[in-house]
């Protein structure tokens, strides 16, 4: 089509279009520009060139915090969408009570990440908490997140997956119905084990919704912030920031925008760069040039 | 192959029922359940499941945090504003992205997309000081202007998904017969997409109501939402008040949770609309 855009059309995109560019679009612009500069709050800025980036990435913190979310961001991703897959045949596979099932399973979906740490910190309260005692039955320690990194991450890790199962859930189960029965029978008669039929049929045909799933998640996930900050607020010593609030933290309360803004724009250019593969396909398919 | 014992089956399938209800719901009902709970019994181990309810945490709650009931009618506030703002802004954008095709449209839809990559983190660094400028630091307004925006671009797609299954012949025939644009969306589209508006409006609310990150840092007195008190409340009781967090927390929760839970079929069809075929 080379058709142009109506004045009409034109006008009811518009505060779509203002929105999100105004309030997103050049804000992140200026982002870059305030990355080269230094500067703070009710100062002049001045032009530093890339020593912000050099800051930022010779800074020790920066690196642990990159560590954290790489961690966080992999095992959150992955089990989620493992159990995700899990949950989705399982329902496929004829439940009872499916649309009320269905309800509970969603539910985590209206908890807010404030409300999920209060519960996840009571549950694992280290000396009377339901699951601390669930391990120390099985002879386990209990979860000290408050003093080992490590188990901080995991209450993190934890708090996530459980918040956002239902995304990625409802996204492969979705695509699961969608699979037409006929398959399964043709592969029946075939003699194929469910095994068989799982790997020929399922999964091939799951696939784009897994990506799809996966780099929603890959790209929410890794801009954290709300569960760190709450569980642990990135602490001891630290040791648990990610990437958001390192670059809270930086820019609210060390007042170094200069390499909070660098910091944001890593994390700009690193979700980019996730979601390469997606926006390429998403291009090919509205410009009409397809492979 | 052999069929296994259909009774081992079905006690199978009963686990996985058990272990997916205790995972999903477990965590919230007992937070329900234990703000009933007096101190005493919220850390007692006999009383898990049984012990004398008490409103002692709620009443304490309304005596002593009457932030928290400031903080639920700010919320409410802005999540109204969010989603009225959102949905009418993505139905009108819906509209245009269905109806029209042209390249710098299809541009333009791409760069919505393309923009919802961005933290929301990283915008607040410019934003802060220019919100303060305006003098909007503090405000319901900012919260409902940012809210909107971060769900404009999927609240469009989504849109666009459901005006798209609305036959072109009905607004075809409208603007023959001489309607504007606005009347079409308003007189045709607005009741047909009512289902789309509803999933897009799902979305924001279960958003808007929970947010803590603009929340945080844009609000502290005046517009500050449920969720900040709570956070306010977990850094002020340190492992002492847990009673009156658990009815803050539960207070905030269970509406959502039931519109959620009214809503599902809506949300359902939203996601799959929204993201799969986005």
């Amino acid at each position: 089509m080379t058709a142009r855009t109506p004045l009409s059309a034109i006008a009811l995109v518009g505060p779509v279009q203002l929105m999100v560019g105004g309030i997103i679009f050049l804000p992140a612009i200026y982002v870059f520009w305030l990355s080269l500069n230094q500067s703070s709050f009710g100062q002049a800025a001045s032009f530093v060139g890339l020593a912000n980036y050099a800051k930022v990435l010779s800074d020790p913190y920066f690196w642990r915090a990159l560590v954290n979310t790489v961690i966080v961001v992999a095992v959150v991703v992955h089990l989620e969408l493992l159990l995700g897959l899990l949950m989705a045949l399982f329902f496929a596979s004829g439940v009872p009570f499916r649309p009320i099932l269905l309800a509970i399973v969603l539910a985590p979906y209206a908890v807010s990440e404030v409300s999920a740490v209060v519960m996840w910190r009571y549950l694992f309260e280290p000396d009377v908490g339901m699951m601390s005692q669930m391990l120390s039955f099985l002879g386990l320690p209990p979860i000290e997140w408050a003093v080992k990194p490590s188990h901080g991450l995991f209450m993190v890790s934890l708090l996530s997956i459980w918040l956002h199962l239902p995304f990625s859930f409802i996204i492969i189960y979705a695509a699961r119905l969608s699979i037409p029965s006929d398959l399964y029978e043709a592969g029946a008669i075939d003699g194929a084990s469910s095994w068989t039929a799982f790997r020929r049929i399922t999964l091939p045909l799951l696939m784009p919704a897994l990506l799809i799933a996966a780099l929603f998640r890959y790209i929410f996930a890794f801009r954290l912030f709300s569960e760190v900050w709450l569980m642990t607020g990135g602490g001891p010593a630290r040791t648990t920031e990610v990437l958001a609030v390192y670059l809270y933290l930086e820019a609210f309360r060390y007042n170094a925008f200069g390499s909070a803004a660098a910091t944001g724009w890593l994390l700009v250019l690193a979700s980019l760069l996730l979601a390469l593969f997606y926006l390429r396909r998403l291009y090919r398919e509205m410009f009409g040039k397809h492979v | 192959m052999s069929k296994p014992p259909s009774l081992s089956r079905a006690a199978l399938k009963l686990l996985g029922v058990l272990v997916i209800v205790a995972w999903s719901v477990l965590p919230i009902a007992l937070i329900a359940m234990s703000s009933f709970k007096s101190d005493r019994d919220i850390f007692s181990l006999t009383s898990r499941f049984s012990f004398a309810p008490t409103l002692a945490n709620y009443e304490l709650l309304w005596s002593r945090w009457g932030d928290f009931f400031f903080g639920l009618w700010n919320s409410f506030i802005v999540t109204v504003g969010a989603t009225v703002l959102a949905v009418l802004v993505s139905l009108l954008a819906g509209f245009a992205y269905s109806r029209h095709a042209s390249k710098g449209l299809q541009a333009s839809a791409f760069f919505l997309i393309f923009i919802r990559l961005i933290p929301p983190i990283v915008i607040t660094l410019p934003l802060f000081p220019v919100v303060n400028w305006l003098g909007l630091n503090d405000t319901h307004l900012i919260l409902i202007v940012l809210y909107a925006t971060f769900f404009v671009s999927l609240g469009t797609i989504v849109m666009r998904t459901f005006i798209d299954q609305i036959p072109r012949e009905l607004d075809e025939a409208a603007m023959i017969d001489g309607a504007s644009q606005m009347q079409i969306v308003w007189r045709i589209i607005l009741p047909m997409a009512a289902q789309g508006m509803l999933a897009v409006a799902v979305f924001v609310i279960v958003y808007a109501w929970n947010e803590f990150l603009f929340a945080f840092i844009f609000t502290t007195t005046k517009a500050k939402t449920a969720p900040l008190v709570i956070s306010e409340m977990i850094g002020a009781v340190e492992g002492v008040e847990w009673g009156v967090l658990f009815a803050a927390s539960t207070v905030q929760l269970l509406p959502v949770l039931a519109f959620v839970i009214l809503m599902q079929k809506h949300l359902v069809a939203g996601l799959t609309a929204g993201a799969v075929k986005g």
